[in-house]
C-alpha cells in the first residue's frame, strides 16, 4: 500500500487509505481519484536551491528524473529534488551509503516549483560504522500538491543520525522516516517543524527501532495549524527485546490557531525490553493569552505578537539544527512562513 | 490626563466595577489601595484592555482619547503601560527582541520611524547600566526563569526603555524582599516628571514608603469609597479596611 | 511505618489465585452453540416480551455480518462460538423471592468470596461502615438482589436486568441500547443478541443513592460464557456510586466474558463507576485456560454539567478489552478514567479509554498504570478527540508503564484528536523499569524482595487506588501484590 506502488503500476486501490492504522489521517484513495501522467523531462534553466551556496556538491532530480550525482556521501551535499511539471507525477528513489566513521551534512530540499504535482520519494541511508549523519529536509510544496517522502534509515554501531524535517504543508503530504538501530550504542535525533495555512495538511511520521543496546532517540516536533489546515504526528518509538540501557524521549507540541484547523497526533511507544527509560509528551492547544496580552500590552499587535510567539515557539527545534548555516537558513524560513501565516 | 468616569466592568455576568471615578492630571502619582477582591486588578486590566471583562457602563480617557474603543497595543501606543503583578515568561523570545519589537510598533502606530539597530542596542546598554541588570540577561528569553525581583525589575527596564505617558503599577511589590522593592521604586521614581502621571495599585501601604503618592483612594467593593493625601494611607496601614468595606455595598 | 506493615502483611497472605474454586451446584444449561433458537431460547427462559426477542434477533443477524477485531495488541486462537454455552443457570423456582429461597449452595460461594448477601449481616458490621446494596449475577442469571425495599423507598430502582426488563419495560425501551447500539462492535453485538442478566439501576432526579451499589460477577459452569448486560441511568441531579467485582474458577478452556456496560446521565448527574476485575487469568506457566474479558463499556454524559468517572482495577483475565469511555455531550460535562492493569504470566491486557469531547467546555482527565511482568503484554490504546463545538474543551493524560523483567512487554498508543483552537490538550507518559536502586534500598532496611516489590508498585499505583472506594482499595491493593507474586528473582 504504497503511493509508489500506485505510481509504478497505475492501481488506484494501492494507495494507502484511511483504513490502513498507519495512514488514518492522511488519506490518498479518498484524494486522488486518477493519477496524473508522468512528469515530461524538463530542458530549461533550474531554479537555485534554498540551500544554496552551503553545499560543496549536488545531486539533483527534476520532474523524478536524476540529473545530477554527488560525488560523495561525506561533507555538505545537496539533495535537491524539484517539480516543475504541472498537474504531473513523478516517482524517484535514491540511496546514500555513508562510509564508516565520516561526517555528511545533507541539505535535502523538496521544490515544488509547479501546481497540482503528485510526487514521490524513496531515500535509503546505511549510516556505516561511527559516521554521522544530519539531514535537514526542507520542503516547500505547491498547495495543491501530494508529496510522500519516505527513508529507510539503517545505523551501524556507534553512528550519530540527526535529523529535521520543515515543512509547510500541501493538499496532501506525508514525510515518513523509519531508523533502525540494530547496532549498539547508536544515537538518533528526529526533529520536524510544521507550518500550516489554508487547506495545507502535513504528516510527520517516524518509527525508531532500538534493537542494540545503549540506544539514545532524542525527538521534537513542533508545528502550527491555521485556517482549515491539518497537521499529523506520528510518532512510534520501538524497544526490542535486549535493547537495554535504551533512553528514547519524544515530544510533540502543536499550536491550533483556527477553530477549522486539525492536529492530530499519535505518539506511541512500543516496549518490549526492561531496562529502559522511555518517556514522551504531547501538548496541543492555542496560543497562551497571558502571553499574548502581555506582548499587546507592550504595544505588539495581536497579528505581529501571534508570529512572534509561534517563531519562538517553534524556534527551540530550529536550534537544535547543529550546521550553522542551515540553521540559519531554517531560521530564515519559518520567520517568512510565519510572515504569510495570518 | 487619565479620567475615568462612572466605570462599570464585569467578568462574566458577576459585575466587579460598580461605578469608578478618577483623575489623575500629569505630573501626579496616585495610589489606589483597597483589600482583595475590591476589582483593583480588574482596574488595571479593564483599562489596558485585557479580553474577558466587559465594560457596561462609564469611560476611560487618557488626553482625550477614548481607551475603551482601543485594541490593548493601540492603548500601549497611546503611552499606556501597565507593570504587570506577574510578568509573563515567553521562552524563545529574547528580551531585547520583545522590546525592540514592542518600541517599533508603537513608533509606527504613532507615524514615527523606526529605531536603528545600533541607536536601540546603545539606549538599552545606558538604560540596563542605570538599572544595574546584566546585559547578558537580556539576550535570554524573556523573563524565563527570573526571580520575582528580576521580573520586576524587567518590567522597569522596560518602562524606561519605551517611556510611556502613563503607568499602571499593578501590586508591584508583591514578592519582592526590602532591597528589590528599593531598586523597583528607584527606577521608578526616575520614571516620575511633569509629563507622566502614575496610578500605583497596591494592597499595602510599604510600597508607598518608596513611591510617594500625591493622593490616595480607597477602592471597595467596585467602588472608590475614600480619597485623601498620603496620611490615609498611613490610617489604612494602622486601621485596616475594616470600616470600609460594608460601605460601598 | 503503617503502609509498610500492611504489605508485609498482604505478602504474607500472598495465594496464587484464591478465588480458583469451582463449585458443584445444580445447573440448568442451553444446548451448546449459538443460533437464532438459542436466542430464543434464552428470551423465552427469561419471559421477555416480544419486542425485546424483537431485538435480540435483530443484534444476532447483524452480528454474522461483523468480523472479529484484530487490531488490538493481543494474540489468541480463533474463539470457536459454536463451543460454549451461552445459557447456564442454577436451578431455582421461579427466579429468588428471597434470601431463604437461595440454595444454601450458592450462598457458600458468596461467603466465601468474601460478599455480603445478608442484609442484616451488613447491618450488624461496625458502626458507621460504609453499606452496600449487592445484585450476585451466577453465571447467566441474578440470584439475589439485596437492600431493595430501602433503596425503593428514595425511589432507586436497583434490580436484575431481567427483572427491569419485565417491571420497567418504558426505562429499559428508551435507554437500552442507546449508548453502546447493538452493532457498535463485534462484542457488544453479541452481548445484545445472547444477554442473560446484569443489573439495572435507576435513580430518579435529584436523589443521592444512600448507599454504595455493586453487582458480584461469578462464572462458575464450564464451557461457558458470561454476557452480562448493566444499564445505569442517572437522571438530572442524581448521584451514585457504582463497584463491580469478578471472580472465575480455575479451569484448563478458555471462557469468553463479553459484556456491555451503558451509563447515561442527564444534567448535574453524577456516577463513579469502580471496577476491581480478578478473573481466573490462566495459569501462570503454561499460559492455558482463562477468561477472555471483551467489555464494552460507555458512559454518556447527555445533561449539562454532568459528571462520571471510571476506575478500574485489572489484574484477572488472560486477555482483556476494554476501554470504557466517556461521550462528553452535556455542555461543562466532565469525564475521568482511573486505571491500574497488571499483566504477568501470560496474560494480554489491551485497555484505556475514549474520551469524545462533543460539548462545550468539557473536561476529561485519564490516569493510566500498567505494570507487567512474567511473559505478559500491557498495552494503553485511548482516544482524545475535541471536535469543532467543544470550544474550551480539556485533556490531561498521564500514562505511567512500569517493566518487571527482560520477557515482558509494555506499549502506550494514544490517539488525540483535536479540531478547534479552543482546546487543551495534554498527554505524558513515561515507560520505566521497577528500580534496582529503590528494591536494593528497601531490601537493606530489611523487606524481603517481594515486599520491596510490592511496596514500590504501590507507591506506583497510589494516584489510582485513592480514586476506589475504601474496602475496594484494600482489596485492589492486595490483589496487585498477588498478581505481582513470582515477578523478580
Amino acid at each position: 500500500m504504497t503511493l509508489s506502488t500506485a505510481l509504478k503500476t497505475g492501481d488506484l486501490t494501492a494507495l494507502p487509505s484511511r483504513r490502513d492504522e498507519d495512514w488514518r489521517w492522511t488519506d490518498l484513495r479518498g484524494l486522488l481519484r486518477t493519477l496524473p501522467p508522468a512528469a515530461p523531462a524538463h530542458d530549461g534553466k533550474i531554479p537555485a536551491s534554498p540551500f544554496a551556496g552551503l553545499a560543496e556538491t549536488e545531486t539533483l532530480f527534476v520532474n523524478g528524473r536524476r540529473v545530477a550525482d554527488a560525488e560523495a556521501a561525506s561533507g555538505v551535499v545537496a539533495l535537491r529534488f524539484v517539480a516543475l511539471a504541472d498537474k504531473a507525477s513523478q516517482g524517484a528513489s535514491h540511496s546514500l551509503v555513508v562510509k564508516a566513521g565520516e561526517t555528511l551534512v545533507l541539505l535535502e530540499s523538496h521544490e515544488g516549483r509547479a501546481s497540482g504535482y503528485v510526487s514521490d520519494v524513496l531515500l535509503d541511508i546505511a549510516v556505516g560504522e561511527g559516521a554521522f549523519v544530519e539531514r535537514i529536509v526542507l520542503v516547500e510544496d505547491d498547495a495543491e500538491a501530494v508529496n510522500v517522502v519516505t527513508a529507510e534509515v539503517v545505523l551501524a554501531p556507534g553512528a550519530r543520525y540527526a535529523q529535521t524535517v520543515l515543512t509547510g504543508g500541501a493538499r496532501r503530504q506525508r514525510i515518513e522516516t523509519r531508523v533502525n538501530h540494530p547496532g549498539a550504542h547508536a544515537q538518533v535525533r528526529l526533529d520536524g517543524v510544521y507550518l500550516l495555512d489554508g487547506q495545507r495538511h502535513a504528516d510527520q511520521t517516524t518509527v525508531v527501532t532500538h534493537a542494540g543496546v545503549d540506544g539514545i532517540t532524542s525527538q521534537l516536533t513542533k508545528g502550527m495549524a491555521a485556517d482549515q489546515a491539518r497537521g499529523v504526528f506520528q510518532g512510534r518509538i520501538v524497544v526490542a527485546q535486549g535493547a537495554d540501557q535504551t533512553d528514547a524521549r519524544m515530544g510533540h507540541h502543536a499550536l491550533i490557531l483556527s477553530d477549522k484547523a486539525e492536529i492530530d497526533a499519535k505518539p506511541e511507544l512500543l516496549i518490549f525490553a526492561d531496562d529502559v527509560s522511555c518517556a514522551h509528551g504531547n501538548t496541543i492547544g492555542a496560543l497562551d493569552e497571558n502571553a499574548l496580552f502581555y506582548a499587546e500590552q507592550r504595544g505588539i499587535p495581536e497579528v505581529e505578537a501571534k508570529a512572534m510567539l509561534t517563531e519562538a515557539f517553534v524556534g527551540e527545534v530550529v536550534d537544535r539544527i547543529e550546521h550553522e548555516g542551515a540553521r540559519e537558513i531554517a531560521a530564515a524560513w519559518v520567520a517568512h512562513k510565519l510572515g504569510g501565516v495570518r | 490626563m487619565l479620567s475615568i468616569n462612572n466605570l462599570h466592568a464585569r467578568v462574566e455576568d458577576k459585575p466587579i466595577l460598580k461605578g469608578v471615578t478618577l483623575d489623575v492630571p500629569a505630573g501626579e502619582v496616585h495610589a489606589i489601595m483597597g483589600p482583595n477582591g475590591a476589582g483593583k486588578s480588574t482596574l488595571s486590566y479593564v483599562l489596558s484592555g485585557r479580553g474577558g471583562y466587559e465594560v457596561t457602563e462609564g469611560s476611560a480617557a487618557l488626553n482625550g482619547d477614548d481607551l475603551l474603543a482601543l485594541e490593548p497595543n493601540e492603548r500601549a501606543a497611546k503611552g499606556l503601560f501597565l507593570s504587570f503583578q506577574y510578568p509573563l515568561e515567553i521562552p524563545g523570545v529574547p528580551a531585547l527582541t520583545f522590546i525592540r519589537t514592542a518600541l517599533n510598533a508603537q513608533r509606527r502606530a504613532r507615524g514615527e520611524d523606526e529605531i536603528a539597530a545600533p541607536a536601540f542596542l546603545k539606549l538599552a546598554k545606558e538604560k540596563a547600566a542605570a538599572l544595574k541588570i546584566d546585559f547578558d540577561m537580556l539576550k535570554r528569553g524573556l523573563n524565563v526563569g527570573f526571580s520575582g525581583g528580576e521580573k520586576k525589575r524587567m518590567e522597569i527596564f522596560q518602562m524606561s526603555m519605551l517611556s510611556p505617558k502613563f503607568l499602571i503599577l499593578d501590586e508591584t511589590d508583591s514578592g519582592l524582599d526590602i532591597d528589590a522593592l528599593k531598586i523597583v521604586s528607584e527606577g521608578v521614581n526616575a520614571l516620575r516628571s511633569p509629563e507622566r502621571g502614575m496610578l500605583v495599585i497596591t494592597h499595602y501601604q510599604r510600597l508607598l514608603d518608596y513611591i510617594k503618592p500625591d493622593k490616595v483612594h480607597v477602592l471597595a467593593a467596585g467602588r472608590i469609597v475614600a480619597s485623601g493625601g498620603p496620611e490615609l494611607a498611613l490610617q489604612l496601614e494602622a486601621e485596616g479596611y475594616d470600616r470600609y468595606v460594608g460601605v460601598a455595598a | 511505618m503503617a503502609a509498610v506493615k500492611e504489605t508485609v502483611d498482604t505478602v504474607a497472605a500472598l495465594e496464587k489465585y484464591e478465588h480458583g474454586f469451582t463449585t458443584e451446584i445444580d445447573q440448568e444449561f442451553a444446548p451448546k452453540g449459538l443460533s437464532e433458537d438459542i436466542v430464543r431460547f434464552i428470551s423465552a427462559k427469561k419471559e421477555e416480551p416480544e419486542w425485546m426477542l424483537g431485538w435480540r434477533l435483530e443484534a444476532y443477524r447483524r452480528w454474522l455480518e461483523l468480523d472479529e477485531p484484530n487490531w488490538a495488541k493481543v494474540d489468541f486462537p480463533k474463539i470457536d462460538y459454536q463451543d460454549s454455552y451461552y445459557y447456564a443457570a442454577p436451578k431455582t423456582k421461579e427466579g429468588p423471592k428471597s434470601l431463604d429461597e437461595v440454595d444454601p449452595e450458592l450462598l457458600a460461594v458468596y461467603a466465601k468470596l468474601g460478599i455480603p448477601l445478608k442484609e442484616q449481616e451488613v447491618l450488624a458490621g461496625v458502626e458507621g461502615a460504609p453499606r452496600y446494596a449487592v445484585d450476585a449475577v451466577f453465571d447467566s442469571v441474578s440470584v439475589v438482589t439485596t437492600f431493595k425495599k430501602e433503596l425503593a423507598a428514595v425511589g432507586v430502582i436497583f434490580c436484575s436486568m431481567s427483572e427491569a426488563i419485565r417491571e420497567h419495560p418504558e426505562l429499559v425501551r428508551q435507554y437500552l441500547g442507546s449508548v453502546v447500539p447493538t452493532s457498535d462492535n463485534y462484542f457488544a453485538c453479541l452481548n445484545s443478541a445472547v444477554f442473560s442478566d446484569g443489573s439495572f439501576v435507576y435513580i430518579p432526579p435529584g436523589v443521592r443513592c444512600p448507599m454504595e451499589l455493586s453487582t458480584y460477577f461469578r462464572i462458575n459452569a464450564k464451557d461457558s460464557g458470561q454476557f452480562e448486560r448493566t444499564l445505569i441511568i442517572a437522571d438530572k441531579g442524581a448521584y451514585c456510586s457504582y463497584l463491580e467485582g469478578c471472580t472465575a474458577p480455575m479451569r484448563d478452556e478458555n471462557q469468553l466474558h463479553a459484556a456491555v456496560v451503558e451509563l447515561v446521565l442527564l444534567d448535574d448527574a453524577e456516577i463513579k463507576y469502580s471496577t476491581v476485575q480478578n478473573w481466573y487469568p490462566g495459569d501462570p506457566e503454561t499460559g492455558k485456560g482463562g477468561i477472555y474479558n471483551f467489555v464494552t463499556k460507555r458512559a454518556d454524559c447527555r445533561g449539562d454539567r454532568s459528571k462520571v468517572s471510571w476506575t478500574q482495577v485489572e489484574t484477572g483475565s488472560a486477555i482483556t478489552w476494554k476501554y470504557p469511555s466517556c461521550v462528553l455531550r452535556g455542555e461543562g460535562s466532565s469525564g475521568e478514567f482511573y486505571s491500574i492493569a497488571v499483566t504477568n504470566g501470560h496474560q494480554q491486557a489491551d485497555t484505556g479509554t475514549k474520551m469524545i469531547h462533543l460539548g462545550a467546555n468539557t473536561k476529561s482527565r485519564i490516569v493510566a498504570k500498567g505494570i507487567s511482568a512474567g511473559k505478559s503484554t500491557s498495552t494503553y490504546r485511548g482516544l482524545v478527540s475535541a471536535h469543532p463545538k467543544a470550544k474550551g474543551a480539556r485533556n490531561f493524560t498521564q500514562c505511567d508503564s512500569l517493566l518487571i523483567g527482560k520477557t515482558c512487554a509494555a506499549h502506550t498508543v494514544p490517539y488525540i484528536e483535536a479540531r478547534n483552537g479552543q482546546s487543551v490538550f495534554e498527554h505524558e507518559a513515561t515507560t520505566t523499569r521497577l528500580s534496582d536502586d529503590q528494591l536494593f534500598y528497601c531490601q537493606q532496611r530489611g523487606l524481603s524482595q517481594e515486599e520491596a516489590v510490592a511496596l514500590l508498585v504501590n507507591g506506583f499505583v497510589k494516584d489510582v487506588l485513592q480514586q476506589l472506594p475504601m474496602e475496594f482499595a484494600v482489596e485492589a491493593q492486595k490483589l496487585v501484590a498477588i498478581s505481582l507474586e513470582g515477578s523478580v528473582g
